[in-house]
């Protein structure tokens, strides 16, 4: 087996005049040096089809790659790498997403509205990737016009990283046939075999993609990213090829979250209810759209704000902006911690400046059953208020140590449970079952539901079931990890196929494959109260506790659930408080895990968890979703308490002791 | 230079430069459990035993490990099996990518005594990032197979 | 090209290695480990003072210093009943540094040498009026670490030369000391601030009081505070403190913080440190 090296570009924009590999050829142990000009334009991309293999002319970001180097080790690709030279032509960046929309700035892609499944036209904005209008802003126009009380605000929010374990890693070889195969970190096989079709122009079924566990995704997971290139290197080389990324590649050059601002307008009545709203979101997509999969290519989460509430009007603008960084893809529910920080954060200013309570101006809006959310969904049931005040039922304050202040602050997400397709076949095996499933284990949990709902359904012990990840040449499709619908979708296949096991009149094989199809409109609230402590002289802020109330149906191993809500908590602590991918010129500065820090032992809150039992879920089991559930709120609620012990408002991400000294100081002066 | 030490109990010997990372090493030699994660010292991933002490392999020079006796994670689960009943009984991993490492932790932890508590116990595992899980389960896991 | 390993078992020979064009002296490796991985340094050889016999020890001298060989771990500072009982501060200071695995390997010749001035043991060595011993071809040297940080990552220690030896002169009694780490990120990081205080306080008057700060110049700093000599250690001496170290720091802005805050902070944590000295 061969080893990749990529030798990645070192500005943020240019125009590549030449690129000199000589030495790198010469180089012992070196098979191959390829740049964009070998490989040629063919793009690839999760929905928008604009990354290419290696850049072709023109650089984009730095972290981009140029080159890659083949050789019979890692260490002689990666000192060969480190001696090819990329003579660059500088040209001027756009480096903010704000910058990038105004007329005459830098223009990243010459015609992006060219590229397959862009959502762009060229009437648009220059370096515009998506653009997503919904609701109706004339309506909440003349509502707000009629409030009582009005809240204007702009909130923002840091670029960060999945901060998976496990890098991004790819092996892929070519075989006599001319099938490539593929071994790939990656959360969905299917729509990977799909994407590299499309990009290397062959038949899906001449690519295979191999079973691999997966290291952590949590968003990070779910694009081709090195697979095009490994397979095209495969391919020219006639041997199989690794690309393992560094950590320090994976931080600067993978697909991390946006960055952005979004501004909200909120109002309510004089008794607190809410009557209008609107966002307007600008978030940096950075150089390439193609790591963001759905139709809109924007962030769900932003287009879904205010979700949780009884509002009568409410519009949303959301802009997505090319420009000369690291491209951004999607991390765990994507745009919604935002939405939910920027929302929720308004809401108590609203609140305050109504006079009322947070918990109580929530109460009086959260959605009642059979009530229509913003945006004209309706569900079999909204638990808001049920599990508001189960949250609140729980709460018990915390002590903090002299000279510090305590405050507690309430947020409040719900997310929608549907299942997707997929596909599972089951066979007999000595003493049991073996269970062929398409999607990897992520770590949530996915092959466990898969394990013990066979062993429920077919009444043996889950210890007879075995779950075996099979390559797609094996099963007809899915969907993939992602959206919160594996347990949906699993839990579906595993009744069926366990009924028509069952059923059948033979010993053989069973395969199933399940359609999303019809299901109850389902979705799961979560509220969460924070509890921390400030330090007013250094602006230190301590989170001592992550109450999370959840709103569920059945729940197949309360261990995993546990833990997913847990880690979700975890997660959405670090984006409050901790994580800051710091770019600096269009580079990303924190490039290493010593430098971007993600939670540790010592750091994360107490965390307490309160199940809101006797919900209706969907599928076989009757299950809401969980996976990108506890992650939303936390933010927003630690910047409730934040604001309640401080008595100033934080209003972008990360809350750092530095902000809050600062606010506090210019309390002080004011 | 002529590099020997005991490997998860026995002799190993190989010739490779005294400044080869001992990351590199291991899993040259087929030993795949202990990871590589942030290459710099920092995540855990790849902690090994160095008599008796957890080391990060990731940038431990392997001419230091001269002499002395190194564990991998197969090694451990092999002489600890208890370590890891303790990880799946008390569902210390999601993933699975920071396990070697914190199950290579708690037998270091493990071999300094009895129970030092959840603090000091967080204490000592701080080095050792997991992105899934939330910790409460792993230090469950670690204390869960100490004396009290 | 691959350095070669050279694995000294003496001082003697250590110092005949280190002749070699190019060489760099390697303590626990941690560092050298990691600028290797990142080809930052580019060595034709190390020298692991490792295998040197006696070169870890921690004894006390007849005049009550204390003696720290340049290869004694971080941990093996942070557990000593030597320096424990003479220096409770520097075992603590060991005991927050890093995270376990860094302190089982990295010694306290490599930490000084090393010269990141974010790092925890300077300050509280500086306020000790600690001393290093430097050895060459041409014998040995001492060094106050008051002279010995040039810059970042830069040292008093010359080409050849390898630092062998850590010199804590005794405390005058009624001297205590405490050293006060600002992570208000994540505990398991280099500290925005790091302030290391003593205070040499008999019947309420304070005789000397100093502090050094890390993290906030390009070298750890020592501010020496004789204005505080020959008063009782109340607030308005430890707002004076405070004070004189804001004017003495010249942090830079990174993402452990700006330089306003940073200035800020050095103030604020100045004062409790120095407060926690009083008896």
């Amino acid at each position: 087996m061969h080893h990749v090296a990529v030798v990645r570009s070192q500005v943020p924009h240019g125009r590549i005049v030449a690129i000199d590999c000589r030495e790198a050829l010469a180089a012992a142990g070196v098979a191959g040096v390829f740049t964009g000009r070998d490989i040629g334009l063919r793009p690839y991309g999760r929905r928008v089809r604009d990354v290419p293999i290696l850049a072709v002319d023109e650089v984009r970001f730095v972290g981009e790659r140029v080159a890659a180097v083949v050789a019979d080790s890692r260490s002689a690709a990666e000192k060969a790498a480190a001696t090819v030279i990329v003579d660059v032509e500088e040209l001027p960046p756009v480096l903010d997403a704000e910058q990038a929309l105004t007329p005459g700035s830098p223009r990243v892609h010459e015609t992006p509205w060219a590229y397959p499944g862009a959502v762009v036209s060229e009437a648009d904005p220059h370096n515009l990737q998506s653009r997503v209008l919904h609701g109706r802003p004339d309506e909440v126009e003349r509502r707000l016009a009629g409030s009582r009380h009005i809240v204007d605000r702009v909130y923002r929010f840091a670029s960060g990283h999945q901060g998976y374990i496990e890098p991004q890693t790819c092996v892929a070889s070519v075989d006599a046939e001319g099938t490539v195969h593929v071994w790939m970190a990656n959360k969905s096989p299917y729509r990977l075999r799909a994407q590299l079709a499309a990009c290397l122009d062959v038949p899906p079924d001449r690519i295979e993609i191999h079973p691999v566990a997966v290291g952590g995704d949590f968003g990070g997971k779910g694009s081709p990213m090195d697979a095009p290139l490994c397979a095209e290197l495969a391919r020219r080389t006639g041997r199989p090829v690794k690309l393992v990324q560094r950590y320090d590649e994976d931080l600067t050059s993978a697909n991390p979250r946006h960055s952005g601002r979004i501004r909200v307008r909120i109002g309510c009545d004089s008794d607190g209810r809410l009557t209008a709203l609107t966002a307007d979101a600008l978030f940096d997509g950075g150089a390439y759209a193609g790591f963001k999969p759905i139709a809109t290519v924007s962030l769900h989460g932003l287009v879904d704000i205010g979700s949780s509430y009884r509002i009568p009007a409410a519009a949303v603008d959301v802009r997505i902006a090319y420009t000369n960084t690291v491209p951004r893809g999607h991390m765990r529910a994507p745009g919604a911690p935002e939405a939910v920080f920027a929302f929720e954060a308004a809401f108590d200013e609203l609140a305050s400046e109504a006079g009322l309570d947070p918990a109580e101006i929530r109460r009086r809006n959260l959605l009642r059953t059979g009530e229509a959310n913003p945006w004209g969904e309706t569900w079999v049931e909204s638990r808001g208020l049920e599990t508001l005040e189960a949250a609140l039922a729980a709460y018990r304050p915390l002590d903090v140590d002299r000279g510090w202040r305590h405050g507690r602050g309430i947020a409040v997400y719900d997310r929608p449970t549907s299942p997707g397709k997929t596909s599972l076949r089951l066979l007999p095996s000595a003493e049991g079952v073996v269970a062929e499933v398409p999607m990897p284990e992520t770590g949530t949990g996915a092959h466990t539901v898969v394990r013990e709902g066979l062993a429920r359904e077919l009444g043996i012990e889950p210890g007879l079931v075995e779950v075996r990840q099979v390559s797609t040449a094996a099963l007809p499709h899915d969907d993939g990890v992602g959206g919160s619908r594996v347990t949906a979708a699993l839990s579906k296949a595993v009744a069926e196929a366990a009924s028509a096991y069952i059923d059948r009149g033979s010993d053989e094989a069973v395969t199933v494959v399940v359609e999303p199809g019809d299901n109850p409109p389902v979705t799961a609230f979560c509220v969460q109260i924070a509890q921390v402590a400030v330090d007013p002289r250094s602006g230190q802020v301590r989170v001592l506790e992550i109450l999370s109330a959840v709103d569920v149906a059945q729940v197949v191993n309360p261990h995993a659930h546990r833990l997913q809500i847990e880690g979700g908590a975890a997660m959405g602590y670090g984006l409050a408080c901790l994580e800051d991918l710091v770019m600096r010129d269009g580079r990303v500065w924190a490039a290493n895990l010593g430098e971007f820090r993600i939670p540790s032992t010592v750091d994360v809150p107490a965390w307490r968890t309160v199940l809101v039992e006797g919900g209706r879920g969907v599928g076989a089991l009757g299950v809401k979703s969980v996976g990108e559930l506890s992650n939303v709120p936390t933010a927003a609620a630690i910047a409730g308490a934040v604001a309640d012990a401080a008595g100033v408002r934080a209003r972008d991400l990360p809350i750092t002791a530095e902000k809050v000294y600062a606010l506090l100081r210019s309390e002080e002066v004011s | 230079m002529r590099l020997a030490f005991l490997l998860n109990g026995e002799q190993f010997e190989t010739e490779a430069p005294g400044s080869v990372l001992l990351l590199d090493l291991i899993r040259g030699c087929g030993l795949w459990g202990t990871r590589e994660g942030c290459g710099v010292g920092v995540c855990g991933a790849c902690t090994v035993l160095v008599d008796g002490d957890p080391v990060s392999s990731c940038i431990y020079l392997a001419g230091c490990a001269l002499g002395t006796e190194v564990w991998t994670v197969e090694g451990v689960a092999r002489r600890e099996p208890d370590l890891v009943e303790a990880f799946i009984e008390h569902e210390g991993l999601q993933c699975g990518a920071c396990t070697p490492g914190q199950l290579v932790m708690a037998a270091a932890l493990r071999a300094r005594g009895k129970d030092p508590g959840e603090a000091a116990t967080r204490e000592f595992l701080a080095g050792n990032l997991c992105r899934c899980t939330g910790y409460r389960s792993i230090v469950e896991s670690v204390r869960a197979t100490l004396g009290s | 090209m691959d350095p070669d390993f050279a694995v000294p078992s003496s001082l003697d020979e250590a110092v005949r290695y280190l002749e070699h064009d190019g060489a760099v002296a390697v303590g626990g490796g941690t560092q050298v480990g990691l600028l290797l991985r990142q080809g930052l340094i580019e060595p034709s050889r190390l020298v692991w003072l490792g295998r040197v016999a006696g070169l870890r020890e921690i004894q006390r001298d007849g005049d009550g210093s204390l003696l720290i060989g340049s290869a004694a771990t971080l941990a093996e500072i942070a557990v000593s009943p030597l320096v424990r009982s003479a220096q409770p501060m520097v075992a603590r200071a060991a005991a927050l540094i890093g995270n376990p695995r860094v302190r089982v390997v990295g010694t306290i010749g490599g930490h000084l040498a090393h010269a990141d001035p974010r790092q925890d043991l300077p300050p509280c060595l500086l306020v000790l009026a600690a001393e290093v011993r430097l050895l060459g071809r041409k014998g040995t040297r001492d060094v106050p670490l008051r002279a010995f940080f040039r810059g970042p990552f830069e040292t008093a220690i010359q080409e050849g030369e390898v630092l062998i030896r850590v010199r804590i002169p005794a405390s005058p009694e009624h001297t205590r000391g405490c050293y006060k780490r600002f992570t208000p990120g994540t505990s398991n990081d280099y500290p925005t601030v790091g302030v290391a205080a003593v205070a040499e306080i008999e019947d309420g008057t304070t005789r000397r009081a100093a502090v050094g700060l890390g993290g906030v110049a390009p070298r750890p700093l020592l501010v020496d505070l004789p204005q505080l000599a020959g008063r009782p250690l109340d607030a308005t001496a430890l707002n004076a403190a405070g004070q004189a170290a804001a004017t003495a720091c010249d942090p830079a802005s990174d993402q452990r913080g700006s330089a306003g805050y940073k200035r800020a902070m050095v103030r604020l944590w100045t004062e409790r440190a120095l407060g926690a000295c009083r008896p």
